[in-house]
C-alpha cells in the first residue's frame, strides 16, 4: 500500500457525503413548496366553503365590507412584519412588537382627546403620529439601547400605552367628529372608500420598500444574519430601532381609520393584538423564504377577515373566532418550528 | 525592500490565565501566498480574529501596506483592502446568491433594487472566477457548503482586495473544488493579490504556499520556504515539547475486551472504523478537526448513532441508540465542553456526582440522602476534588476540579468504560497531570478507557496503543513506544503515509 491509496479513499468518501446533502436540500426546498401550496389551498378551500353555504359571502359589496373592516389590522400587521423581518424570526429572541394594540388603543384616544379640545384636524393628525412614533422610539430604546429582549421590552411598553389610554379616557367612550373622520367615511372613489385606497397605498408603498429596495434587502440581512449584516458595514442598531419607528407610525395611521370607524375613541382596542401577531406569523408561509413579507401579511390578514365575516353570515357566534385564531397560530408556529428543524443545516 | 503587504508584530493575547499569543509575528510580503500552519490551539484563530477586529490583542501592532492601525475594526482593515474568508460562512440564509453577493453595495437606481442586473453580474462574476454556474435563484440556506463558500470568496473579491485571508478553506471542499480553489489562488497571486492560507492540511500548504509561517503556543516558530523544507521539519517544528515528564501511567495488565467496535459508519462522518477496547487499556483516538474522531465517540455514546456497524461492551453486542442506553451498559462519557454538556454550574457538586447514578441511591422513590451523602464524601476524597464542601456551586471551582466532578459523576455511576474528549483543555498542568493518574488509576482498577486528545505528547504519554484518524477513515494505528508525536500529527494531517504502522 501506498499514500495514494489514502489520497484515492479520501475524495470519494467526502464526494458522497456531498452528494447526500444535496438530496437533504432538494427535500428541504421541496417541503417548504408543500407548505406554500398547502396554505394557499387552505386559503382558496375555506373561501369556497363560505361562498357555498354563507349567503352573500362572495358578493362584491360583502367583499368590499371585509376589506374595509381588515384595514386596521392590516396596517398593524404591516408594522409587526416589518418588526419580524428585521429583528429575526425566532419566537423568543426575535423581533417582536406586542405594544402595537395598546399603541393603536392610546392613538386613537389621543386623537379624540386632541379633536374634542378644538385642535384642527392636520394639527390633531400630527400629534398623532408624534404619539405612535413616539411609542416606537421608546420600543427602540428599550430592545436597541438597554438591549432588553423585544418580547419583554414590547410587553411593558403594552403596559405604559394601555396606563396611558385610561388615563386620557378614565375607561370612557369618547365620541369625536371631525370634517377630516367625516371624509374618510363619506368619501369613494372608483366603489371604493378611503379606508380602502389608504390600504392599498400603504400596501404597494411598503411592498416596494420592503421588497424592492436597498433598505429592505438590508432590513431582511440584519435580521437573517447579523453577523454578516456587520461584517458588511450596515449599522445593525439603526435598522432594527427604525422598525419599531415604523410599526409606531404604521399603528398611529391605522388608528385615524379606526377613529373614523367608531367615530371616536373605544376601550378595548388592544384586544386586536392576537389577531396581529397570528396575520404576521401567517404571512411567513406563503413565502418561499419562511420569512413574513407585505403580500402574505395582507393575504392572512383577509383570510382571517373572511372568516370572522363567514362566521357572522352563518351566525356563529363570534367568541369561536378567539379559538380559531389560537389554533391558528399553534399550527402556524408548529409547521415553522417544524421545517426549519428539518431543513436546519 | 519593499514594504510588506501586511505585518502583524508582537501580537499578545491572553484569555484568563490562558496565554493565547505570546509574541507572535506574521509579515507578508506582496504577491506571496503566505501559509499560516500549527496546531490545535496553537493560535492560529486567535491571529486572524484580532486581524479582523473581533478580538482585541492585549499588547502588539497591525501594520497594513506601512500604516499602522491604531484602531483594529472590520471597516478600517477593508479600507486598507483586507478581506477575510472566515471558516464559518457569513452569508445570510434567506438570500439568493446575488443577493448575499452584493449586500451593502447593491445595484440599482436610486433606493431601488435592479434585480436583474444583480442577478446577472452575478452569473458573471461567479462564471467568471470559478467558470461555473450556481443553481438559479437558490437561498443560500439551500446551497453545499462548498458553494456557500464560493459565494463567500467571490463576495470577498468584488472588492478587489490587497490581501485576502483564507481561514481554512477547505475544510467543507471535496477535493475537486479544492483544486479548482487552489487554481484560482494562484491566479489571483499573478495578479498581484496577496494571500494568507490558514491550514492544517500540510500536503495543501507544501504544494500551494511561497512562505509558511509556524506557530506554537502563541508563538511564531518559524517562517521558511515550505519547498526547500521537508515535511517531517514542519510537522517537528509545530509540536510542542515544553511539558516535561508528566505521565505517571503505571503497566496495568490488559483484560478482556471491554469495548468492541466494528464496521462503523455514520455517513459523511467516518467510515468502517474497527477496534476494541480492552479491561486496564487506555486507548487514544485523535484527528484534526473534521478527521470524524468526535464524531465516532459521540456515535459509541449514542449522542448521534452511526448508521452502520456493531457496538458490542462486555461480549454483548447491539445498538446503543441513546445515552441512557450506553449508561446501562456501563459508558461515560466527559465531553470537551464540560460546562455546557458535562455538568450543571449551578447545581452542586453533591448533585452533579449523583446525576447519573441516582436510581441506585433511590429508595421508594425518594433519594436516600445517608447514601448519597457518603458516596459524595467518598468520591471527593478519591478524586482529590478541591471543593469547599459537596454542597458549593460547580460553578465555583476551577476547570480542573470541574473535570474531577464529571468523572467523579461516572464513577459513582459504575461506568467502566470511559470515553473522554479532550479532558485537559484549557486545565493547568498540575490539574493535567492528576487527571492522567486518575485514568492511570481508573484503568489499574480494570476499568476501559478511550481518549480523544489532540495534545500529542499527552497520547504518547498515557496510552497503550494510539488509533489516527484521517478524513473519516482510521489509517494508523500506533503503540507509544514505537512512534514519536511527529508521526502521530503526519498521520493526522495526511503527510504520512499508509501502512508500516498498520499491524499493531
Amino acid at each position: 500500500m501506498s499514500s495514494n491509496v489514502l489520497a484515492d479513499q479520501a475524495p470519494a468518501f467526502t464526494e458522497r457525503s456531498v452528494d447526500l446533502e444535496d438530496r437533504d436540500i432538494r427535500r428541504a426546498r421541496r417541503q417548504s413548496q408543500v407548505i406554500r401550496l398547502g396554505s394557499i389551498a387552505a386559503l382558496i378551500a375555506v373561501f369556497a366553503y363560505f361562498s357555498a353555504v354563507a349567503p352573500g359571502f362572495a358578493n362584491l359589496g360583502n367583499i368590499a365590507n371585509v376589506i374595509e373592516q381588515s384595514a386596521v389590522l392590516a396596517l398593524l400587521a404591516f408594522g409587526m412584519s416589518i418588526v419580524v423581518l428585521g429583528g429575526g424570526g425566532d419566537v423568543i429572541r426575535g423581533g417582536i412588537d406586542l405594544s402595537l394594540g395598546a399603541n393603536l388603543g392610546l392613538c386613537v384616544a389621543v386623537f379624540a382627546v386632541a379633536s374634542n379640545a378644538g385642535f384642527s384636524d392636520w394639527l390633531a393628525v400630527a400629534i398623532t403620529f408624534g404619539t405612535g412614533a413616539a411609542v416606537g422610539l421608546l420600543n427602540a430604546i428599550a430592545v436597541v439601547g438597554l438591549g432588553v429582549l423585544p418580547l419583554l421590552a414590547t410587553l411593558a411598553v403594552m403596559n405604559i400605552c394601555a396606563g396611558a389610554e385610561l388615563v386620557l379616557t378614565q375607561n370612557t367612550v369618547i365620541s369625536t367628529n371631525s370634517p377630516l373622520l367625516g371624509s374618510i367615511v363619506g368619501l369613494s372613489w372608483l366603489g371604493l372608500s378611503v379606508t380602502d385606497w389608504v390600504l392599498v397605498a400603504a400596501t404597494v408603498v411598503l411592498i416596494v420598500l420592503v421588497q424592492g429596495t436597498r433598505w429592505g434587502l438590508r432590513l431582511q440581512a440584519v435580521g437573517g444574519q447579523r453577523q454578516a449584516a456587520r461584517a458588511a458595514g450596515l449599522r445593525v442598531q439603526a435598522y432594527l430601532a427604525g422598525t419599531y419607528v415604523a410599526a409606531g407610525l404604521l399603528a398611529a395611521l391605522a388608528a385615524i381609520l379606526q377613529a373614523a370607524r367608531l367615530s371616536g375613541s373605544s376601550p378595548g382596542s388592544g384586544d386586536i393584538l392576537l389577531s396581529v401577531v397570528l396575520t404576521s406569523l401567517m404571512s411567513t408561509v406563503f413565502s418561499r423564504r419562511l420569512l413574513p413579507t407585505i403580500g402574505g401579511t395582507l393575504l392572512s390578514v383577509l383570510f382571517i377577515g373572511s372568516l370572522i365575516n363567514g362566521f357572522q353570515l352563518l351566525n356563529v357566534s363570534s367568541y369561536w373566532v378567539n379559538g380559531v385564531q389560537g389554533v391558528l397560530i399553534l399550527f402556524v408556529v408548529a409547521v415553522r418550528s417544524l421545517s426549519t428543524r428539518r431543513g436546519g443545516a | 525592500m519593499a514594504q510588506p503587504a501586511l505585518a502583524l508584530r508582537d501580537l499578545v493575547k491572553t484569555f484568563g490565565a490562558t496565554r493565547a499569543l505570546d509574541n507572535a509575528n506574521l509579515v507578508v510580503e506582496r504577491g506571496a501566498i503566505h501559509g499560516l500552519i500549527g496546531q490545535n490551539g496553537a493560535g492560529k484563530s486567535t491571529i486572524i480574529k484580532i486581524l479582523g477586529g473581533l478580538y482585541k490583542a492585549d499588547s502588539g501592532s497591525v501594520t497594513i501596506d506601512g500604516q499602522t492601525l491604531t484602531h483594529v475594526s472590520p471597516r478600517a482593515i477593508e479600507h486598507l483592502g483586507i478581506h477575510i474568508i472566515h471558516q464559518e460562512a457569513l452569508l445570510v440564509p434567506s438570500f439568493t446568491v446575488a443577493e448575499a453577493l452584493f449586500l451593502g453595495a447593491e445595484p440599482g437606481i436610486g433606493p431601488l433594487l435592479s434585480r436583474r442586473t444583480m442577478r446577472k453580474r452575478a452569473e458573471d462574476i461567479i462564471g467568471s472566477y470559478f467558470d461555473m454556474m450556481l443553481p438559479r435563484d437558490a437561498l443560500i440556506g439551500e446551497l453545499s457548503a462548498a458553494h456557500r463558500q464560493i459565494v463567500q470568496i467571490t463576495r470577498a473579491l468584488l472588492n478587489r482586495p490587497a490581501v485576502l485571508v483564507f481561514d481554512e478553506p477547505t475544510a467543507s471542499l471535496v477535493r475537486r473544488e479544492a483544486h479548482r480553489l487552489f487554481g484560482l489562488i494562484r491566479r489571483l497571486r499573478d495578479e498581484g493579490t496577496s494571500i494568507v492560507y490558514i491550514s492544517h492540511y500540510l500536503e495543501e500548504v507544501q504544494d500551494l504556499c511561497d512562505k509558511v509561517t509556524v506557530l506554537r503556543n502563541g508563538r511564531d516558530v518559524a517562517t521558511l520556504d515550505p519547498r526547500d523544507t521537508p515535511l517531517q521539519d514542519i510537522v517537528s517544528l509545530m509540536i510542542n515539547r515544553e511539558i516535561g515528564d508528566m505521565f505517571p501511567k503505571s503497566a496495568v495488565p490488559i483484560g478482556k475486551p471491554a469495548l468492541s467496535v466494528q464496521g462503523l459508519t455514520r455517513r459523511g462522518h467516518f467510515t468502517n472504523v474497527d477496534f476494541t477496547l480492552h479491561a486496564g487499556e487506555i486507548l487514544g483516538l485523535t484527528g484534526l478537526v473534521g478527521s470524524g474522531a468526535k464524531e465516532v465517540l459521540a456515535a459509541i455514546f449514542g449522542l448521534a448513532p452511526a448508521d452502520q456497524g456493531s457496538i458490542t461492551t462486555h461480549g454483548k453486542q447491539g445498538a446503543v441508540g441513546s445515552p441512557a442506553g450506553a449508561i446501562r451498559r456501563g459508558l461515560g462519557l466527559v465531553p470537551e465542553d464540560r460546562r455546557g454538556q458535562g455538568i450543571a454550574l449551578d447545581m452542586s457538586v453533591r448533585e452533579n456526582t449523583t446525576l447519573a447514578s441516582l436510581g441506585k441511591l433511590t429508595r421508594f422513590g425518594f433519594i436516600s440522602r445517608r447514601r448519597e451523602a457518603e458516596t459524595v464524601r467518598q468520591l471527593i476524597a478519591r478524586l482529590g476534588i478541591k471543593t469547599p464542601g459537596p454542597d458549593a456551586r460547580v460553578r465555583d471551582l476551577s476547570g480542573g476540579n470541574q473535570q474531577k466532578v464529571v468523572l467523579a459523576k461516572w464513577l459513582s455511576a459504575a461506568s467502566d468504560i470511559y470515553l473522554l474528549d479532550e479532558p485537559t483543555v484549557a486545565i493547568d498542568v498540575a490539574a493535567k497531570v492528576e487527571i492522567y493518574r486518575l485514568l492511570g488509576d481508573l484503568a489499574q482498577r480494570g476499568a476501559a478507557v478511550l481518549i480523544l486528545s489532540s495534545d500529542l505528547l499527552e497520547l504518547q504519554g498515557i496510552c497503550d496503543r494510539i488509533l489516527v484518524l484521517h478524513r473519516g477513515r482510521i489509517t494508523h494505528r500506533l503503540r507509544p513506544a514505537d512512534t514519536t508525536p511527529e508521526e502521530i500529527l503526519a498521520a493526522a494531517t495526511g503527510a504520512a503515509g499508509l501502512g508500516e504502522s498498520i499491524a499493531a
